[in-house]
């Protein structure tokens, strides 16, 4: 059985291995047959791991709420988590979960721009807020609308905890902590918002 | 079916327009001239059933303003006509900031009266709305931005179309393959048919709910996100209800001519009230003002057959 699921990984790691990098030093592919892409992929979600030790870490100073009439309690938490985990990683900046997939995932966000229709641009477009600045450790805009992740797309980005969802903010795409209303990292040059 | 006494004279008070093609079948009964002079202040008849699932549907409601205190008003009354057990809201239940005092201003207050006779609300999240907002019990979603729940013979679905991952797709499908009740019903912020100039037609989740819809027999869908009243011409054997409209206004924005309107009110607020019998769903829609725009009974589809879709386009 876990000889089986070994292999599986071996395989799903090769399955997209370039045709230069196997032909080219069959004897080096042979030995060490990485594929950039399932490693970029494994270290994208080592990074998101580690977000959620440290996240785990801070909850145990705030404590999920558990349902309340009191939406006081509910603010006061999601408030406190978000300074709380903004405190526990002050030094963090923009790239340093996305960093290993950032092309992938511009590339993914392009292509699937590139797929759709007029209407379907200006639909996206219409709801994408703009104009505003982003960075890391700031909360989201509390006033400003959660533009719709378009279905479509999110298939075709790696999956995230529950903790985590993309959202899409100009021409920036989101990693945001969605109990805490924190941005954990920004990918500058995301598609969608290109003025047309 | 018995006939509820109330009816006959309520009934009198009109039915709404209904198109011609679509139109669901409606009861109208001869004028009573006494029944005109007792006209109730909302133009709302009584349930035809004392044992169906009778709730109310909200949209785009949380703005704390004026027309959403009169919508809010208007439901009160209704709800002494017509007791609904429950309210279903299509998200943007909150806009704008949601500070502790904003539940209150945006959701306690405007729904005060239906609020204090226990009749509880469930709520799906809108692109205006925090998810933080599934911890708030009022609004009865357990903590998540995705459940389910059933009330006598209908199930219930409510989901996040704001953020519909895979997650919450292979939920829904693992729910909706569960189910066996008579009446599947789901409710979700963006509407997947609308003849909404400013929004329109959400195509990317339609395609994405749309297969698992048909594939598990889902009987009505109510969404909001358009600021007016749609009743879309059923699709692939779905009814579908675009209700927006519970505070915000567009007015004038739903697209004249457009093949999908069964019936379109874009010219004040509306709340609906909806009561699912073991062969139909009877619906009212009422504006702030207490009118009746729109009504009628739609009945209950046939069951997809196995590894068959369930085609009834009209």
């Amino acid at each position: 059985m876990m000889r089986t699921a070994v292999a599986l990984y071996f395989s799903a790691l090769c399955i997209s291995l370039p045709v230069e990098y196997s032909s080219a030093s069959a004897l080096v592919a042979q030995q060490a047959p990485v594929n950039p892409r399932a490693q970029a992929m494994f270290e994208f979600k080592k990074r998101v791991d580690g977000y959620l030790e440290l996240r785990k870490a801070v909850t145990q100073k705030y404590p999920e709420v558990k349902e309340t009439g009191d939406p006081a309690k509910i603010h006061e938490r999601e408030v406190n988590l978000g300074k709380g985990i903004a405190m526990a990683r002050a030094n963090a900046k923009a790239g340093d979960i996305f960093a290993p997939v950032s092309s992938q995932l511009l590339k993914t966000v392009e292509d699937d721009w590139n797929s759709r229709s007029v209407a379907d641009r200006r639909a996206i477009l219409a709801e994408i807020p703009k104009g505003l600045v982003l960075k890391v450790n700031q909360p989201y805009p509390p006033n400003i609308a959660l533009a719709t992740a378009p279905p479509k797309l999110l298939a075709q980005l790696p999956m995230l905890p529950e903790e985590l969802e993309y959202r899409l903010v100009d021409r920036r795409l989101l990693l945001r902590d969605r109990d805490a209303n924190l941005i954990v990292d920004v990918l500058v040059g995301a598609e969608p918002t290109r003025t047309e | 079916m018995r006939v509820n006494p109330l009816l006959p004279v309520l009934f009198t008070l009109g039915v709404g327009v209904l198109g011609a093609q679509q139109a669901p079948t409606t009861t109208k009964p001869a004028a009573a001239p006494a029944a005109q002079a007792a006209k109730p202040a909302v133009d709302v008849t009584a349930p035809r059933e004392t044992d169906s699932v009778r709730f109310a549907i909200i949209g785009d409601s949380g703005t704390g303003d004026r027309r959403q205190y009169e919508v809010g008003a208007q439901m009160t009354k209704a709800m002494q006509i017509f007791p609904f057990e429950f309210v279903i809201m299509l998200g943007d239940n909150i806009y704008g900031s949601e500070r502790p005092q904003d539940f209150v201003k945006k959701f306690e207050k405007p729904y005060e009266g239906i609020l204090s006779q226990k009749i509880p609300f469930y709520a799906s999240l809108g692109n205006h709305d925090d998810p933080t907002q599934r911890f708030y019990k009022p609004f009865n979603m357990n903590g998540e931005r995705f459940y389910t729940f059933k009330k006598g013979d209908a199930r219930f679905f409510a989901l996040d179309s704001n953020y519909m991952d895979q997650q919450q797709l292979k939920w829904l499908e693992e729910q909706l393959s569960r189910s066996n009740d008579r009446w599947k019903v789901a409710f979700f912020h963006h509407p997947l048919y609308s003849s909404g100039a400013r929004h329109g037609s959400e195509v990317d989740l339609r395609t994405r709910l749309e297969p698992l819809f048909v594939k598990y027999g889902m009987d009505i869908v109510f969404a909001g996100h358009e600021h007016f009243y749609e009743r879309v011409v059923p699709q692939k054997g779905i009814y579908y209800f675009t209700q927006g409209g519970s505070a915000k206004l567009r007015e004038g924005n739903i697209r004249v001519n457009s093949a999908l309107t069964g019936k379109g009110f874009d010219t004040d607020n509306v709340f609906m009230v909806a009561e699912l019998d073991k062969e139909s769903m009877h619906f009212q829609v009422l504006s702030r003002t207490g009118r009746r725009v729109d009504a009628g009974s739609l009945p209950l589809m046939p069951e997809p057959k196995p590894a068959e879709d369930k085609s009834r386009s009209q």
